[in-house]
């Protein structure tokens, strides 16, 4: 039996995606969460290679990366995709919504009050809206749109859609899904598998 | 024999790491350069998922995003990794690289002079130092840093590495130094280099500032 261990944050953030992996996969997992102020210890500790988080340490061996940790796991358990177009297809997505993360933490973290309202409004009129009616029209590419992003089965490009649109829905006034109901459709699909589902009603409730 | 092609500027950028994947496969591809001032037609053309450069046709089959392109290829060719670990250290290394090389294209991309200075001096001194002593550790973790950076035969980290390493020793960032305090990256980069199919396409691809 493999032990994975994965550390993360004390939220969803880059985490997330590898959690719901877990969760869809079955696979048990020690959840390690620290908070910001164990960060400093662990980060010169040695044991995350690049000095990052989040870690999947498995077997001894330690990985780093939000989506080295996801593709990992997700080629463990069989949720990357059927064949190597597939794979890449997966990559595609899921990348998507790590550009869109990657764009919500710059705002996330500017101090200038008037930059952040600034960089906010382009990702919520501009990026997002982009972004998502990309990844809208991909999915309808796939059968009409009434299953998954990739194949016929859930891949981990449905997992990193459902950890982005935990922040999306955040922006309750700009609406985002609403524009596309297809995407929307995939969400409540996606969160209605069993153990996703379990996960999404047990999983800690946090701010980020 | 899938007929590949590639779309891209006409830059090394994100697309060059996918040009050495297939010089190092030896494998046939197109590849075409679309220059800046031609972008923005193109880029309504309706063929890029994402409105962006590089993609990849193949099979009838469209591919964006220059990692997704990049480990399909690897993958196709024999070039990712022989186990799921192997692979997951490959990307690793690739995805680190890729937000180092961001801040390294901030810096080219930055017009103002003096913010340029400081985006040189503040990666120079900062993120691209922590950086590639963080990857000679892990390279040394390999058998001792002497043959490629993941398992014992070349990967696209490898070529990722090879990519950037053309920033790092070139201006501006060539007067830092950045891989001297490295020898066995430096002797990596040296390795590459001298690999007979990477180095026909040194010396044939069209010459580009970035």
């Amino acid at each position: 039996m493999v032990k994975y261990t994965l550390t993360y944050f004390e939220g969803r953030g880059r985490a997330e995606v590898s959690r719901l992996i877990f969760a869809a996969a079955g696979v048990k997992y020690e959840d390690v969460r620290i908070g910001f102020d164990k960060w400093p210890a662990l980060k010169t500790s040695g044991r995350c290679p690049f000095g990052t988080l989040p870690l999947l340490e498995v077997d001894g061996k330690a990985i780093g990366q939000s989506f080295a940790v996801a593709r990992f796991l997700a080629n463990e358990t069989g949720l990357a995709g059927k064949t190597n177009y597939e794979k890449a297809q997966v990559d595609m997505i899921a990348y998507a919504f790590k550009d869109l993360g990657d764009e919500m933490v710059k705002f996330a973290f500017e101090s200038d009050e008037a930059k952040k309202a600034e960089l906010t409004k382009k990702f919520l009129t501009e990026i997002a809206p982009k972004t998502l009616s990309a990844v809208e029209k991909l999915l309808e590419a796939n059968n009409g749109g009434k299953g998954f992003f990739v194949g016929k089965e859930v891949t981990w490009a449905d997992l990193a859609f459902l950890a982005s649109t935990d922040d999306l829905v955040q922006f309750k006034d700009a609406k985002l899904l609403a524009a596309h109901p297809k995407l929307e459709a995939l969400r409540q699909r996606v969160s209605a598998l069993p153990k996703i589902k379990k996960w999404l009603e047990t999983r800690p409730e946090t701010p980020f | 024999m899938p007929k590949y092609k590639l779309t891209y500027f006409n830059f090394r950028g994100r697309g060059e790491v996918i040009r050495l994947l297939f010089a190092a496969a030896k494998i046939e591809y197109e590849d075409v350069r679309i220059e800046m001032e031609n972008w923005p037609n193109e880029k309504e053309s309706g063929k890029f998922p994402f409105c962006q450069m590089p993609i990849l046709e193949v099979d009838g089959i469209t591919i964006a995003q220059s990692y997704a392109i990049a480990r399909f290829l690897a993958n196709e060719f024999g070039l990712a990794g022989e186990t799921n670990l192997e692979r997951a250290k490959v990307d690793m290394i690739a995805d680190t690289l890729e937000d180092l090389v961001k801040v390294i294209y901030r810096v080219y991309l930055e017009n103002d002079k003096n913010r340029k200075e400081e985006l040189l001096k503040e990666a120079v001194t900062t993120k691209v130092p922590s950086t590639l002593a963080a990857l000679e550790k892990v390279f040394i973790q390999n058998d001792e840093g002497f043959g490629y950076l993941v398992g014992d035969k070349m990967t696209w980290a490898d070529l990722v590495f090879l990519a950037h390493t053309e920033y790092y020793c070139s201006e501006p960032f060539k007067q830092y130094g950045l891989l001297n305090p490295h020898a066995k990256l430096r002797a990596l980069r040296e390795r590459l280099l001298g690999e007979p199919r990477l180095r026909r396409w040194l010396n044939i691809r069209p010459t580009t500032d970035v």
